[in-house]
């Protein structure tokens, strides 16, 4: 039956949707942030239905784990410095329907007019590809990741830190 | 060596030697060093010119194009090197005449500041490079570039004494005479290119046998050579080009530059050639100038003068020669007129060393004072009368020969032949015999070896160069001359002989006043002091010039400016009604780009 | 098998949403959080592009692009907290000094 593995995808992809549904449409910051983290997990099992499981590990590890911890950080650390809850209302939701409604469809044109195409089942293991991809094609780009992430620590420390200190 | 090698050398040693002396300040400074160096630079050039001389007369010819940035099969421009039957003289006659005139300059110009001298021969050096790498163009760009270098050069040349305002003034005056000129012949250039699609010299010969060009655009490309050869009525600049040295007046507007004209007319004779009607056009002007400045040169008192108006009439006779089809003429004419205008003008600068004025009437019994200078003048007044044995003998009669089919023009030809022979009598009788006329003739002295060693090769070429007519048509590749005596030969000899007599008779010792104008020629005289073609170029200047900078002042002013206006509110006004869209709100920029991206989107969908 | 369209437009809706918040939130936080579920929309569609093509390429891409976005979000937080610091608020309609 061909339907058949349509089911967890469907299931998946509804849940992501309403996770990121939330995240843009709740009313309490520090919700948001917790529907973000929600939605990356969920992201994560997508990757797992792709066969991806290294970045699906990645993903939860580094999205879900570190920046949504990150994030509550930065939102707590906000909200102490001003002592009152943080105003999170929209505004002109009129427009921004419009415009994300668009691109929405253009999107979807485009897809619809693409030929179809399948997820190779893995042959070998996909981490391993993935590994000679990064120590043989992409070393150098590698490498200068690991500087670039230097420098936004150390910029970030920069930007951050007290004017007097 | 190789030719090739041989033939670049010839070029860039000159233009290396200009950037030696004009670029290094310790070189530039001390004139001497500078000359020497600029001297021996041109001797060097003149040793492989004749070289180059010897094997184009074996028979070699060799053409080499370098193009510049070739990109895809097209390229930026060429340039080229020619050797040939041609280009071959030509090299040997610039390069011959620059070692003469800088080495007499050296002790000519020896009481001058070292460092205007260190300019003047940097000037030198560039002016052989740029007559060089004209004579050896193989297309119409490298050519006009040359051509342009060329006119510059005259024009920092002949404003050598900048700070006399008579030599600024004339300096001005034949960079815009050129400059006129050679507009006409960059329309031209430009016209051929549209018309046949190359700049190439041998492509263009070969496509104009198949489409001959219109007669404008032939006209218009012989305006350069108007502009250049002071032909009637573009003439005007050369007498006032007397105003710089004399030596650069014996290299420039004597011996190479000017006739640089007659060489492009001689170079580019099968397009000349292609329009019968032009070049009946350019015979009638040659021999017009021919005579005009001729009977202009009789009533002149200074002895440059006399010598450019001479200049102006010789190129005539080469222009009509050439008009009359007649470029082995011309081109034969040209070489031996360089050789004795060059030594002619030399000598007048060494009388000129000797006397200090320029005034024929103020000279007199120099015979007894410059003996060897009498002589080499002599010579040259010989050689330019066509007396037999004296090269202009033999070229003077090759150009009167080819007139011979249009008897108004030949008659005329022969005419300027006396009034020649006439006009360069009386110089030299008025100069050299009876008594001195002033205490600067009185106590005139002859001049060094520098200069008499330079004046007296171009004496004995002046003789022998006649005999090399044969030879000459034979490299040159043009038509072979015959030498018979012909009732042309015949007449011309009388004439001339007659004009020498003349002189001797109306400003002998025995006339009763040397100086003055002989009654035939008092209308002559009148019409020349009125200054026609000059006034003329006043009168044009005042009413079409400024006329027309009226007119173009108004368009600019209220059109030009109008639109410009008109840009500027639009601008402003735009500007305030966008204003508003910029509200500063990062939420409105983001918006702002989602709408672009939006539209972008829909474009690759709707167009891919 | 789902077809790679499926994956590529479930990525449009949630790129969508993210825009949707990017354009309403007046808050730089919220904002912020609404630029990481574009990035993460980008990133199932490099997986699932890469996963297609079966060498390796793209997971390579995303997993470049989580770090980067990593680096990305720690900027962000630094200048929101530098922003509230100086400014006692992290509304961006108040941040108005663009305006010229």
């Amino acid at each position: 039956m061909s339907w058949l593995p349509m089911v967890p995808f469907a299931l998946l992809a509804s849940a992501l949707l309403a996770c990121a549904w939330c995240v843009v449409t709740s009313d309490d910051l520090v919700h948001s942030v917790l529907w973000l983290a929600l939605t990356l997990v969920v992201t994560a099992g997508v990757y797992v239905q792709l066969q991806a499981e290294f970045i699906a590990a990645v993903q939860v590890l580094l999205y879900a784990g570190g920046v949504a911890v990150l994030m509550i950080f930065a939102v707590l650390l906000t909200k102490r410095l001003t002592g009152e809850r943080i105003p999170h209302e929209s505004g002109n939701r009129v427009r921004a329907a419009l415009a994300s409604l668009s691109v929405f469809g253009l999107l979807t044109a485009f897809i619809l007019r693409m030929p179809a195409s399948y997820a190779q089942p893995a042959q070998r293991s996909a981490t391993k590809v993935l590994g000679e991809r990064f120590l043989v094609d992409y070393a150098l780009p590698f490498e200068v990741l690991s500087v670039l992430l230097v420098a936004t620590m150390i910029g970030a420390i920069v930007i951050a830190r007290k004017e007097d200190a | 060596m190789k030719s090739q090698a041989l033939l670049l050398l010839v070029v860039v040693l000159p233009a290396l030697c200009a950037g030696v002396t004009g670029l290094i300040p310790y070189v530039r400074r001390r004139g001497m060093l500078a000359g020497t160096l600029s001297s021996l630079t041109v001797l060097a050039t003149l040793v492989m010119s004749l070289v180059l001389l010897g094997r184009a007369n074996g028979g070699e010819k060799v053409i080499v194009n370098v193009q510049w940035m070739p990109e895809a099969g097209k390229t930026l421009a060429e340039f080229g090197l020619r050797l040939d039957g041609i280009s071959a003289p030509m090299l040997v006659v610039v390069s011959l005449v620059a070692a003469m005139v800088q080495i007499y300059s050296l002790s000519y110009l020896h009481e001058e500041p070292s460092e205007s001298l260190g300019r003047y021969f940097t000037w030198h050096s560039l002016f052989v490079f740029s007559m060089q790498a004209l004579v050896v163009s193989t297309n119409l760009m490298q050519l006009f570039g040359a051509w342009e270098l060329v006119g510059l050069c005259s024009y920092l040349l002949i404003g050598y004494w900048w700070a006399k305002p008579s030599a600024g003034k004339a300096a001005v005056k034949a960079f815009w005479v050129n400059k006129f000129g050679d507009a006409a012949f960059l329309i031209a250039i430009i016209l051929f290119h549209a018309q046949y699609k190359t700049w190439d010299i041998d492509a263009l010969e070969n496509q104009v046998r198949v489409t001959p060009p219109g007669a404008l655009v032939v006209l218009l490309l012989f305006m350069g050579v108007m502009s250049k050869s002071a032909q009637f009525p573009l003439h005007v600049w050369l007498p006032d080009a007397m105003e710089g040295p004399t030596p650069v007046s014996a290299l420039l507007h004597a011996a190479t530059m000017v006739a640089a004209g007659v060489y492009l007319l001689v170079r580019f004779f099968p397009v000349f050639a292609a329009n019968a009607d032009a070049l009946t056009v350019i015979m009638y002007i040659g021999i017009f100038t021919a005579l005009f400045a001729a009977l202009t040169a009789t009533v002149q008192t200074d002895v440059k003068k006399v010598l450019a108006y001479s200049t102006c009439s010789q190129l005539g006779y080469m222009v009509a020669a050439v008009g009359a089809g007649g470029k082995l003429a011309a081109y034969f004419h040209l070489t031996t007129h360089a050789f004795f205008k060059a030594l002619l003008f030399l000598a007048a600068g060494s009388i000129i060393h000797g006397v200090h004025s320029n005034e024929l009437p103020a000279m007199g019994g120099l015979w007894k004072k410059m003996k060897l200078t009498t002589v080499l003048f002599g010579i040259g007044v010989l050689a330019i009368a066509g007396i037999p044995g004296f090269s202009g003998f033999f070229s003077k009669d090759l150009v009167l020969e080819q007139l011979e089919h249009h008897t108004v023009v030949w008659v005329v030809g022969l005419l300027t032949a006396g009034l020649t022979a006439y006009y360069m009598g009386k110089a030299f009788v008025l100069a050299f015999a009876g008594e001195a006329r002033s205490d600067g003739a009185a106590h005139a002295h002859e001049s060094g070896l520098l200069m008499t060693g330079p004046m007296v090769l171009l004496a004995v070429l002046a003789v022998v160069a006649g005999f090399f007519a044969n030879p000459f048509a034979r490299l040159t590749h043009l038509a072979e001359p015959g030498f018979h005596l012909t009732t042309t030969g015949i007449l011309a000899l009388v004439l001339a002989l007659g004009g020498l007599g003349a002189a001797w008779l109306f400003h002998g010792p025995r006339a009763k006043d040397p100086a003055a104008v002989p009654g035939f020629l008092a209308p002559v005289d009148a019409l020349v002091k009125a200054g026609l073609v000059d006034r003329f170029y006043e009168w044009s200047y005042r009413v079409v010039m400024l006329g027309l900078a009226k007119i173009i002042g108004w368009v600019d002013r209220y059109l030009v400016d109008g639109v410009m206006n008109l840009f500027g509110w639009v601008a402003l006004e735009g500007g305030a009604a966008l204003r508003v869209v910029q509200t500063g709100r990062a939420p409105d920029y983001v918006f702002a780009v989602v709408v672009g991206l939006v539209a972008l989107m829909a474009w690759g969908y709707v167009g891919g | 098998m789902v077809p790679v369209s499926s994956y590529m437009l479930l990525a449009a809706g949630m790129f969508s949403m993210g825009l949707y918040g990017v354009l309403t939130r007046k808050n730089v936080l919220g904002i912020l959080l609404s630029v990481e579920l574009m990035a993460n929309a980008v990133n199932v569609n490099l997986v699932a592009i890469g996963r297609s093509l079966g060498d390796g390429r793209g997971e390579a891409f995303a997993l470049f692009a989580i770090a980067l976005t990593v680096a990305e979000v720690v900027v962000g937080l630094a200048i929101v907290i530098f922003l509230h610091r100086s400014r006692r608020s992290i509304d961006v309609d108040q941040a108005a000094s663009m305006h010229g």
